[in-house]
């Protein structure tokens, strides 16, 4: 027992527990920074030039996204109208399928991943206006921020914009909800309001936006893209002399023209054309080939097997539309694409694929798809605003306007859009020289409907100009006036506001 | 009556003698219950290495000094402690464990009377958990004690959920585990053949001791040690096999073709050209197989004077029945104890795990999913795609299979380890030092191999082709984590009695806990080489740097440090008092916000001590009421850090082809956030009675939590608000009786216990109310429901006709052959208004029967165990995104007026019978019969010759009945998510497993 001493031992044992309580008790052993990652207070912002451009980014990120324009968005835009299809198997995706029959109800899910895509796109704007507003940087340049606030509005105008098209009255949100959820509880603005909500946040980005950016910073929202967009809400607004200005505006500014082939605007090599006025922007790597990227080709892509597996296959162009077209409108081949034909590359397209047509804008160049080593085409640009749009919102909102003067621009405006699509060949579409007034507007409306097909457009389009029902009805499909010119208010929202928000006439 | 005076002499005698001489002592050793003798008693002299046992009649003899002291310990029984004296002869009487109130259990930095305790702890024997062959010891809890929810999971390895007493929170509702004094969430190092005992600690006054960890309910584990006086070799091996009991029933090739058929025509589509699809191919066959499972523990202990040594080594290894799966684990375990003297006491424990796991390679899903008219292939090389109404969605689940077998390499490697010291100063205090360490380290490789070619059997005009998709390439995949933890405890203990009525124990303590964790992987495709389908090339390097690949790695750290104090008094056995005082910082929360007092305090006087009941009551043999109340907090689940405003940087803006970073609020942070509140009260009956045959425990407890973290979605802002919100009660009550007789030969003995919680969310929001909704919205949260319950619609039949539209209510767009369903606002037609509970996916009910009989050498275990009044959601019968394989239900689906009035009509796109509703609910009541064990043990005298000790061989049967009325593979939903369970998703099935094993003692 000698080798061992009691006493030493318990000193010794004491001794090193002491020190290991104190080693504890070290006043920072709580303080534990969160590991590998940022929060507001750590970021470490970059100095200089575009403070604000983390916060934009996260803005575009979300336009972007699946819920914004992907999959509800060419349901609620598209394969609502005449124009196309839901595609797809004919069972595939009830959701679709209830917007293809115009039976849309409360609870379907495409009506709520619409309405909470836009929200956070719009949350994601008002959080870079908070951030300009707190700047901690007192020595931030007013035009920089100026640029910010006016980016960020003109990406929360076309939210509205899409949520007053789609639902009619939403809330109205136009700061960070910091403290409660009651804070967050909005009740609904109507239409007018929201439109007058729209036409600000626009005129601002119009006023403030550059014309154009460096090329590395390509299709960031531009002075031409806000007042492009302004036109086409003064449209819905019937608002003629306003819209006509906007879309003067952008035709004068010297950024745009109609010089693209049509053939080329829809390819890879045709994005940010001169014809583009805003889209989408989207890109792939072999390594990332969908993280960077818009699954909005996807969901429209063929939807074949093996290497003809491109896509699932939605949204394909009708035979009302195929029917829409001139004789011999090289438009109609670069906007349906036919099973067991030939691709724009001269790939044999298989016959037995489940749809007979697809939406040939999203179809993409097969040496992208092997470079990528990846079919679904995620690095598509969504073409959201084209000049051909611009240049045809001038020409309907001078008609409407009426006089000789206005009807000449007009016919101008028109047939300068049929010029580019003749592609040289005066064999085929004619010039329109009729000056009547409803005869033009006719005119106006078939060329928004095949230069603009699958674009979109469509949809929305039938409902402004009052045919929606007309159109629909001969189509076979019930459409009720007064109903389904709008979207039902999503259940989920009117459950979350415990009934705050209160749902769209007939739903 | 004999024994009390032997005592009073003994008693006496030992104030008289008191110089020390070697004397022989002899005697018989019985027990004390039944009077037979007991064979293989130890008998040790304490402070000495002298040993011996009891032979064959019970008897032994043994040299001692005339003042020492005999100790007397047999398995099962309690160890007994008798001074010598100078008396030539002692008979010693032992009472069997199971019978005793005065058996300890383990409450946390120490141990108690079970006859002391004023909260709900309920303990189970590591022999109880070791006769079940699962690889995780705590799935063999389930139906063993009262209010202890266990939802088993039947794939390899993986560890089952676990409530106690209900769900305290949105959040996790997971209890903590204790294992030999460290705090784990994990516990798949144990093996359960080394586990000493299990305690659930049920009651807030009972984990308060815990503290912010405590919320959930702890679970206490005592690994086993040596036994005192010998060296004893254990071995325990046992194989078995698996079956899937049941398959869910889906429709063959004709009922499917029929049934496709009557959609398309529902659909106003033409008919399906079923031509080239001869098939008939039940895909569950294909995927399930008989599985193997072997179970191996060995187990050497020594015992001496000065140090105790304990070697465990085990190894199990269990097949999935879903072919591929498996899951192979291998532990080792030393336990060494070094006594110094009296009063110095040194020691540790060194765990190592190692795992290999296959995991599933397919969907249970996919093979319900996929349709049987489709082969499987046509060579190893060329398998049979789903026709194309399914194609793009749904793939051949042997392909995908095949394809992957064998594709992963999944390993891990775990050490946990602890040192204590303990000193015994002054004679009354005991301070106790321990560190304890757990590290562990997860690897895993893996390869994406090139894709088989696909047959497209023709449909109508389309010929049938064969189709490879040639950009796939292959890729390999490696990734690594790694989990450490260091806790320490400093503890002193001051116990003592007065006047031989008054027994203090007194305790105060300090603990800081440690917890960080690392991770980083990648994988990496190779565009021009094909890398071969063999491990020695799976690692990232094998393809070169400029082919693309992708990489992450994260890490998380947190800590706490904690003081606390307990008090257990009791008054001549009669009055019992005990309080725990508790105070946390934990670093996940704000500085001024990080500190927390928690604390309980209970109350205990058992009856059958005081004179007038020992006077007028007959029969009882032990009477005890009991009541306490705690408080303690719950932070489980919360993420690190939360109170600062997270941002989410995963988003890249796009210009052109150039990526730029992206920073954006993830969530709005309420700055106060703390940790969720836990009180609540327990109220208890203890008995025993009719000389010990019975006893039983009648508990009602009352505990609710408030100040929940809660995300609030945000409407019109698609972000949450995270705060602290709401109040949760759950109350119940718990029965545990047991009646343990022996006639003749016979022993028998039966152990039932009944739970019943009844949960509330008492408020969720202050002046805005609001609902928590759980997978996809079929589940909710709200004030006046229980947590998480089902919404929907309520089915009231099918409508038969345009009539029936007309005069029932319907929705807008309801067409004959669709649900109807209940009008419950009365408003005359069906709107989202008319959703409404519909039930709860957690059982209001939990019990379990538990039967043991034994006679001569043979020994029958059957156990039982069930839940009642819950739901389970098949949710797996919701998909419409394709056109999917029918369960056998749809056979019966409306076609005509008065065809059928609950299965609606063939037609994938009738939104309104896909809407949650009651139709997609089944009753979850079930019952099961856990095992059914047979048992010889062998007569010693056989034995011995061969130099054993104790030989059993026995033959057990798990999960061989279930009685329910559930369509899935078992009844069993996950539970884990709290917010959204109960949903039969294709849930794994739990196998029925037969086996046979062997005990050998030397």
């Amino acid at each position: 027992m000698k080798i061992f001493n009691y006493k030493k031992s318990i000193i010794a044992i004491i001794v090193v527990s002491i020190l290991s309580v104190s080693a504890g008790c070290r006043k920072d052993f709580l303080n534990r920074e969160a590991q590998g990652s940022y929060n507001q207070n750590n970021y470490p912002y970059p100095q200089g030039a575009g403070p604000y451009d983390q916060f934009i980014n996260g803005a575009y990120s979300v336009l972007r996204s699946f819920n914004v324009t992907v999959w509800p968005f060419i349901g609620i835009v598209s394969i609502r109208s005449d124009d196309a299809d839901k595609g797809s198997t004919p069972a595939d995706s009830g959701d679709q399928i209830q917007m293809d029959n115009l039976g849309v109800t409360a609870s379907n899910g495409l009506v709520d991943a619409f309405w909470t895509g836009h929200y956070d796109l719009i949350n994601k704007c008002n959080f870079v206006l908070e951030r300009v507003a707190k700047d901690p940087n007192p020595n931030t340049p007013d035009n920089l921020k100026i640029a910010a606030q006016a980016e960020a509005r003109f990406l929360r105008g076309y939210a509205y914009f899409m949520l007053v098209r789609s639902y009619g009255r939403v809330p109205l949100v136009d700061t960070v909800i910091t403290k409660s959820a009651a804070e967050a509880n909005i009740p609904q603005s109507q239409p007018a309001a929201i439109y007058q909500f729209i036409e600000n946040d626009l005129t601002f980005a119009a006023t403030n936006l550059p014309a154009s950016y460096d090329p590395k910073f390509v299709g960031r929202a531009t002075s031409g893209a806000a007042n492009g967009l302004l036109a086409k809400v003064y449209l819905y607004e019937k608002k003629w002399a306003q819209a006509m200005d906007a879309a003067n505006k952008v035709m004068t500014s010297g950024q745009y023209d109609l010089s693209t082939p049509y053939a080329q605007i829809f390819n890879e090599s045709g994005e940010n054309s001169k014809e583009s006025v805003f889209e989408v922007q989207a890109t792939a790597t072999a390594s990332n080939p969908t993280a960077y990227g818009s699954q909005y080709s996807n969901v429209q892509g063929v939807r074949g097997t093996g290497q003809w597996d491109l896509g699932w296959g939605f949204n394909v162009p009708s035979t009302a539309l195929e029917a829409a077209f001139e004789p011999n409108d090289p438009r109609k081949a670069r906007t349906i694409l036919y099973a067991g034909g030939t691709s724009i590359y001269g790939e044999a397209i298989p016959a037995g694929l489940p749809n007979p047509r697809y939406n040939n804008k999203v179809y993409t160049d097969p040496a992208r798809r092997a470079q990528i080593g990846n079919r679904f085409g995620w690095w598509n640009n969504v073409r959201l605003l084209r000049y051909a749009d611009v240049v045809l919102m001038y020409a309907e909102a001078a008609n409407e306007l009426g006089g000789t003067a206005n009807k000449t621009n007009a016919l101008a405006a028109l047939n300068s859009v049929r010029a580019r699509a003749r592609g040289g060949n005066n064999a085929i579409l004619p010039d329109v020289t009729t000056t009547d007034q409803t005869a033009l507007r006719d005119a106006i409306r078939h060329e928004r409907r095949v230069e603009l097909g699958m674009e979109h457009e469509r949809f929305f389009d039938i409902v402004r100009w009052g045919i929606a029902a007309d159109v629909l009805q001969a189509q076979g499909k019930t459409f009720i006036v007064g109903k389904n010119e709008l979207l039902p208010i999503p259940q989920n929202q009117i459950d979350l506001s415990k009934g705050v928000l209160t749902q769209n006439p007939g739903y | 009556m004999k024994r009390k005076v032997l005592l009073v002499l003994l008693c006496l005698f030992s104030i008289n003698y008191v110089f020390a001489q070697s004397i022989k002592v002899t005697g018989k050793v019985i027990d004390a219950n039944s009077n037979e003798t007991l064979i293989g008693v130890s008998i040790t002299v304490k402070g000495s290495t002298a040993a011996t046992q009891t032979d064959l009649n019970g008897s032994y003899a043994i040299n001692v000094p005339s003042n020492g002291v005999l100790v007397f310990t047999y398995l099962g029984y309690v160890a007994q402690e008798i001074r010598v004296n100078g008396q030539n002869v002692i008979n010693a009487q032992l009472a069997s464990s199971n019978q005793q109130l005065n058996q300890v259990v383990v409450i946390g930095y120490g141990s108690q009377r079970k006859r002391d305790l004023t909260g709900s702890i309920s303990s189970v024997k590591g022999e109880d958990i070791a006769k079940s062959p699962n690889t995780n010891p705590i799935s063999s809890l389930q139906g063993k004690v009262a209010g202890l929810t266990i939802v088993n999971n039947g794939t390899p390895g993986a560890a089952p959920t676990v409530r106690i007493r209900g769900v305290n929170s949105t959040n996790s509702a997971n209890p903590i585990y204790v294992v030999d004094g460290v705090i784990q969430t994990n516990i798949d190092y144990l093996n359960s053949s080394d586990i000493q005992s299990v305690e659930v600690l049920k009651d807030p006054s009972s984990t308060a001791i815990f503290g912010i960890q405590g919320g959930n309910g702890v679970i206490v584990i005592t690994t086993k040690r040596a036994e005192k006086g010998s060296t004893r070799i254990s071995f325990q091996s046992s194989a078995g096999v698996q079956k899937v009991p049941n398959q869910i029933d889906v429709v063959d090739a004709a009922g499917f073709k029929k049934l496709y058929s009557a959609q398309l025509t529902n659909l106003n589509a033409a008919p399906f050209d079923f031509t080239n699809y001869t098939a008939n191919t039940n895909w569950q066959d294909l995927i399930f197989k008989t599985a193997s499972m072997t179970n191996n523990n060995l187990s050497i202990s020594n015992s001496g004077d000065k140090s105790t040594t304990l070697v465990n080594v085990g190894y199990s290894n269990q097949d999935g029945v879903l072919r591929n799966s498996k899951f192979e684990k291998y532990t080792f375990r030393l336990n060494e104890e070094i006594k110094f003297n009296d009063n110095i006491k040194v020691g540790g424990d060194l765990n190592g795990f190692h795992y290999i796991s296959n995991p599933a390679d397919v969907t249970l899903n996919n093979a319900l999913w996929a349709a049987p008219i489709v082969g499987v292939r046509q060579d190893a090389n060329t398998y049979y795609s789903m026709p194309s109404f399914q194609r793009a969605q749904v793939g051949n689940p042997i392909a995908a299979l095949n394809r992957n077998d064998k594709t992963s390499i999944n390993k891990g490697y775990r050490v946990v380890g602890n040192i204590f010291a303990e000193i015994k100063f002054l004679k009354k205090f005991t301070f106790r030092s321990s560190f304890y360490t757990d590290l562990s380290f997860n690897e895993s490789r893996g390869y994406s191999p090139l894709p088989f070619s696909f047959i497209n059997l023709g449909e109508g005009t389309i010929p049938t082709t064969t189709t490879i998709d040639n950009s796939i390439k292959t890729s390999v995949n490696q990734s690594e984590a790694n989990y450490r933890k260091f806790q320490q405890d400093q503890t002193l203990t001051y116990e003592t009695t007065i006047n031989k009525d008054h027994k203090l124990t007194a305790l105060a303590g300090f603990t800081t806990l440690y917890t960080a964790d690392q991770s980083i992987n990648g994988n990496r495709r190779d565009t021009t080489l094909n890398i071969p389908n063999n491990p020695d090339f799976w690692y990232l390097n094998i393809a070169n740097t400029a082919n693309p690949g992708n990489y992450g790695g994260g890490g998380s750290e947190s800590a706490q440090e904690s003081y606390f104090s307990r008090v257990n008094y009791s008054f001549k056995n009669r009055y019992l008092l005990n309080a725990s005082i508790r105070r946390d910082g934990i670093s996940k929360f704000a500085p001024e916000n990080r500190w927390g007092t928690f604390g309980s305090v209970g109350l205990g006087w058992v009856i059958s001590e005081e004179q007038f009941f020992k006077d007028h009551v007959k029969g009882l043999d032990f009477l005890k009421l009991r009541g306490s109340w705690g408080t303690l907090g719950n932070a489980q689940g919360f993420g690190e850090n939360l109170y600062l405003p997270g941002l989410n940087v995963t988003d890249v803006g796009v210009f052109g082809n150039n990526v730029y970073p992206s920073v954006s609020p993830a969530y709005v942070s309420d700055p106060n956030l703390h940790w969720e509140v836990i009180r609540g009260l327990d109220v208890g009956m203890e008995f025993q009675a009719f000389k010990s045959r019975l006893n039983g425990d009648v508990t009602y407890y009352n505990r609710t939590t408030k100040d929940i973290l809660t995300r609030v979605p945000l409407p019109a802002v698609s972000s949450y608000l995270l705060t602290n919100l709401g109040t949760i009660s759950n109350k119940g009550i718990e029965i545990s009786l047991g009646w343990r007789d022996k006639i003749g030969d016979f022993t028998y003995s039966f152990t039932p216990n009944f739970s019943y919680n009844k949960n509330n969310v008492e408020s969720i929001g202050d002046n805005f109310n609001f609902q928590i909704s759980g997978n996809g919205g079929a589940n909710r949260t709200n004030s006046g429901q229980s947590i998480g319950y089902f919404y929907g619609y309520k089915q009231t039949g099918v409508y038969q006709s345009t009539a029936d539209l007309d005069k029932m209510p319907a929705f807008n767009s309801s067409l004959p052959g669709d649900i109807a369903y209940a009008d419950i606002n009365g408003d005359g037609k069906i709107t989202d208004a008319d959703r409404t509970y519909l039930g709860s996916p957690f059982p209001d009910y939990n019990y379990g029967l538990n039967l043991s009989l034994g006679y001569k050498n043979f020994d029958v275990v059957l156990e039982g165990q069930g839940v009642a009044g819950n739901y389970v959601y098949t949710q797996r019968r919701t998909s419409n995104f394709a056109t999917l394989n029918y369960e056998t239900n749809r056979l019966n689906a409306w076609t005509a007026p008065g065809t059928n009035n609950i299965e609606p009509i063939l037609d994938n796109t009738r939104s309104n019978n896909y809407l949650m509703s009651s139709y997609y609910l089944e009753p979850g009541d079930y019952f099961r019969l856990r095992t059914v064990q047979l048992g010889y043990t062998f007569t010693k005298q056989l034995i011995q010759k061969v130099g054993l000790q104790s030989v059993r061989v026995y033959l057990s049967g798990q999960n061989l009945k279930t009685w329910s009325k559930t369509t899935g593979y078992t009844p069993e939903a996950p539970l884990d998510n709290v917010i959204g369970a109960g949903a039969d998703n294709g849930i794994y099935p739990i196998p029925s497993i037969y086996t046979f094993g062997l005990n050998l003692t030397f």
